[in-house]
């Protein structure tokens, strides 16, 4: 196969191959999570759809390793050169690593759905980056480049995942509570059930089942009920914005710019939403924070490791160490902000619901110092446009 | 001995004491504030406050980084305005990392990073010569627990957990007051031993980078293919800029010319990555203070190093020599070194003040500017000079030097009159005016870098020491077990209870439980095991 070939082969196995894997795989599981509960036969049918999903979401994987290796071939390098192939691997690997956990660690395979879905988002925003393959600046042609870039894009890739599971674990919380805080208004006992989860078997027939089915989804639909549409949607479109007004700087008339603002904005309004409806199946608000602050320490350790690589590869190569460049101080930036979550997440009074904004805003600083350092300001790091 | 406490809270309570006296205020003041820096959420507000002033460093231009930059900003060209950047420079926003700002919330961290350590450093002593975990009664609720019934006695199940927890865990029997029964703990010196290294590594990074600060030494200094290059010395560097225990005796006195600069670009237009660099090489002659010349390669991420100096390539362009004669005599004959602007075009000037009235000429330098079929020069944005054209203004008047502001590759055209312009070839002259300008010949400049950090090799130290307590901080966790027998239901049995809990990551400790609790009751030959529902899900995570 020639460049060419290879570079269009690339091109397709990562859209529409893997990104309709990923997209497919989440609904999938998501659609199987609704049938954790209920009647045996539907608990069954959600094993089964669990599995179609499994393989979905490992053939996604594996259409997303091809590319990669397709995409090296082709260039003769490591894909680790541009923001394309940069925001491709954070996908791969945020997508790798919460499958992983989830599957072998925590055992959690239901939740696969969410991962799959941040992957398709982190996805979906390499698209509006895509470059064609080609050879590499000579200032980044060393092995100090994989080394230092794959150590930060796993890191963001996790960070990724972990901010799903933050931003998960945040509806769950404002859910639970508005509901606990709706039957102490009403003065009446609790919910009944204070966790889906633990209604495991419902009768098969009868009035009796159908009662309780009542019960648990007037309990969801509560839960729902729990977070405003409205405020979620304009909190989403306002929190994207804080970072993807870079949008609008990078393109090269305004129409476009905007276009691509709320192309970003709108979707993460849209996963907001889907998330909110899956909130009642959610596990307990304390598994969900617990995934977020592993994924996220596992990180953290990767960036700290990638920050030191960078600062040594910069000794070599521009003759200092650390000089403030705009992705230095990005870079910085974030360590402080994670280290902030992490010491929030190990205080009284702080823990939960604070720690859990520290760690969105976290990602916040994260996604913004990346895309900022290399659209807006100009530095030693900009190497966007290759 | 002291029983080990659980987790100390993170944030305690300020104890409120007032003493009636003026001295007495004084020093419950001192404590109160100590105890302030020494709470979390002081320091997350320190952080929150370090991470505010990160984002003015990212969004407002940097003296050291972009000095060209701020300079417009400053004179309103780019940027909010003067108003803004008047006040900018107040709060030193231009050079943030060096303002008075920053160096203040820098103490105030590390003032409060001590206010925390030194209670914990003590505390962890204390901890590692004389913890042992408590005896307890009865299994806590929030335990997991397995019980299982077996024929040995107490004392030899005891005897088994020790062996079966092995040397890793604390542990501590009970006295002959209570029934046997055995407390271990686990986890307690690597978790808060890690979490303090990681937190002492800062000073070390510290003290390397203050010590870096003091000892290191950095020159610029650019030098033409070919041409004479530069002796390390002070005096030789364009840009020096020394530690204040650098010494100018420290310099050794070498040499380096540079023979030859590679460069070359992905020339094909249609090939992908079109017009990139792909290599930037100095063939460089070294010649040492003490033995014989040798030739040295320095690559893009390949820097020589010289006697502990390392030189680095920071910058590279053209040289053009042009000479100026006027009625036969040369007023101008040597390189000027024209920047890179837009569209590939250098931008660049030859002043020569010497001649009545002065002689200016603006320069643009196409590297290639290919002849098209009528014979006119076409110029393109390619880097390469294959086709080299000099594209020039002359100016005549007063130059202004010293009079205002000007970079050697900027002209001050408010004096000058122009006497209309030419192109050349390379090796072409033509005469403007009484003028008679050659471009005599082509060549290329690389800017080095020079620069010495004894240092290094103890920033390196601390940023192991971060990574590896930061490791151990997040990964260790602190988890007690017990094994607490009694007599069991019918004679020479034993009724054993293995309970234990995790104050960190519970998740890893359940698998970690099911595990002990396995081998503990497979090496007793257990009977009758009972799991709580906790640990009989340990799948199940929290």
């Amino acid at each position: 196969m020639n460049y060419d070939q290879l570079a269009e082969l690339s091109r397709v196995l990562y859209f529409p191959t893997t990104l309709m894997l990923y997209l497919g795989g989440a609904f999938v599981y998501l659609y199987a999570l609704t049938m954790g509960v209920g009647r045996q036969d539907q608990r069954e049918r959600g094993v089964v759809l669990r599995r179609i999903g499994g393989v979905m979401a490992v053939a996604g994987v594996a259409t997303h390793v091809a590319h990669e290796i397709a995409r090296g071939i082709a260039q003769q390098r490591l894909p680790l050169g541009n923001m394309f192939e940069v925001t491709s691997l954070m996908a791969l690997v945020g997508v790798l690593a919460g499958l992983f956990v989830l599957q072998f660690v925590r055992r959690r395979a239901e939740l696969n759905g969410f991962v799959l879905l941040a992957g398709s988002l982190v996805l979906g925003m390499a698209m509006l980056m895509y470059a064609d393959p080609g050879p590499l600046m000579p200032i980044l042609d060393t092995w100090w480049r994989p080394f230092h870039v794959s150590l930060l894009v796993s890191a963001m890739g996790i960070f990724g995942t972990a901010f799903a599971f933050n931003g998960l674990y945040l509806l769950r919380d404002t859910a639970e509570r508005s509901v606990t805080q709706a039957f102490d208004n009403a003065g009446s006992g609790g919910p009944g059930a204070a966790h889906t989860n633990d209604v495991k078997d419902l009768p098969e027939r009868g009035s009796a089942a159908d009662e309780e089915r009542e019960q648990l989804q007037q309990y969801h639909a509560a839960l729902r009920a729990g977070i405003n549409p409205w405020k979620l949607s304009i909190g989403v479109f306002l929190g994207t914005s804080l970072v993807s007004w870079v949008w609008i700087t990078a393109q090269d008339t305004l129409a476009a710019g905007f276009g691509r603002f709320f192309t970003v904005n709108l979707t993460l309004v849209v996963a907001a939403l889907i998330a909110r409806w899956f909130v009642p199946f959610l596990p307990s608000t304390s598994a969900l924070d617990g995934l977020a602050h592993r994924l996220t320490a596992f990180a953290f350790v990767l960036w700290t490791v990638g920050v030191i690589a960078g600062a040594m590869w910069a000794e070599v190569s521009w003759g200092r160490f650390w000089g403030w460049d705009p992705k230095e101080t990005g870079s910085f930036l974030t360590w402080i902000a994670y280290a902030g979550y992490l010491h929030a997440r190990a205080t009284h009074g702080l823990k939960g619901r604070n720690a859990a904004w520290i760690g969105v805003w976290a990602f916040v600083v994260l996604m913004g110092t990346y895309l900022i350092a290399n659209y807006v300001v100009v530095g030693l790091h900009s190497y966007a446009n290759l | 001995m002291t029983e080990s406490l659980p987790p100390p809270q993170m944030n305690p309570p300020l104890p409120q004491r007032t003493r009636n006296t003026a001295h007495g205020f004084l020093i419950d003041s001192i404590q109160m504030g100590w105890r302030w820096l020494a709470r979390m959420r002081t320091a997350l507000y320190m952080l929150a406050a370090s991470a505010v002033l990160n984002v003015v460093g990212t969004f407002v231009p940097q003296e050291p980084n972009v000095a060209s930059t701020v300079a417009r900003w400053r004179n309103g060209d780019a940027g909010p305005g003067v108003g803004v950047s008047r006040a900018l420079d107040f709060f030193g926003a231009y050079d943030i990392y060096g303002s008075a700002l920053f160096i203040a919330l820098l103490l105030a961290i590390y003032l409060s990073l001590t206010a925390c350590l030194v209670p914990r450093i003590r505390a962890y002593l204390r901890l590692v010569r004389h913890s042992v975990p408590p005896l307890i009664d009865k299994p806590s609720r929030v335990n997991s627990t397995v019980t299982f019934v077996t024929d040995t006695t107490q004392v030899d199940v005891i005897q088994t957990a020790k062996t079966v927890l092995g040397r890793h865990w604390r542990t501590r029997t009970a006295d002959s007051t209570r029934a046997p029964q055995l407390a271990a703990e686990r986890g307690l010196i690597s978790r808060e031993g890690g979490s303090l290294l990681f937190h002492v590594s800062f000073y070390v990074l510290l003290a390397a980078i203050i010590v870096g600060q003091l000892t290191s030494f950095e020159g610029q200094r650019g030098v033409v293919e070919g041409e004479a290059g530069f002796t390390d010395a002070a005096v030789s560097y364009w840009n020096y800029s020394p530690g204040r225990w650098f010494g100018e005796d420290q310099h050794d006195g070498w040499q380096l010319t540079l023979n030859q600069f590679d460069v070359d670009w992905v020339r094909n237009p249609t090939a992908p990555g079109a017009g990139q660099a792909t290599v930037f090489r100095s063939h460089v002659t070294i010649n040492p203070a003490a033995g014989e010349p040798y030739d040295a390669v320095i690559d893009s991420n390949k820097p020589l190093a010289i006697d502990g100096r390392r030189i680095t390539q920071l910058d590279w362009g053209y040289a053009l020599q042009v000479r100026v004669e006027i009625d036969g005599e040369v007023v101008h004959d040597g390189f000027i070194q024209p920047m890179l602007g837009d569209a590939g075009v250098y931008r660049g000037a030859v002043k020569a003040p010497s001649v009545n009235p002065d002689l200016g000429l603006d320069v643009f330098f196409y590297p290639y500017a290919p002849d098209d079929a009528a014979g006119r020069p076409v110029p393109t944005g390619a880097p390469w000079d294959e086709a080299p054209m000099l594209l020039f203004r002359q100016w005549r008047g007063d130059l202004q030097l010293g009079a205002t502001q000007q970079t050697v590759n900027d002209l001050d055209t408010s004096q000058l009159t122009s006497e209309g312009g030419a192109y050349l070839r390379l090796g072409q002259q033509v005469q403007v005016g009484d003028a008679v300008i050659t471009f005599v010949d082509l060549r290329r400049w690389v800017g080095y870098q020079v620069s010495s950090r004894p240092a290094i090799p103890a920033l390196l130290a601390g940023a192991l020491l971060l990574v590896s307590g930061l490791t151990i901080a997040l990964y260790a966790y602190r988890r007690r077990v017990w094994v607490l027998t009694q007599l069991g239901p019918s004679a020479n049995t034993t009724l054993v209870t293995l309970t234990g809990r995790a104050f960190h990551r519970p998740d890893a400790f359940i698998d970690e439980f099911a595990d002990v609790a396995q081998q503990f009751a497979a090496a007793c030959q257990a009977r009758d095991l009972v799991w709580d529902s906790e640990s009989n899900t340990p799948a199940a995570g929290t």
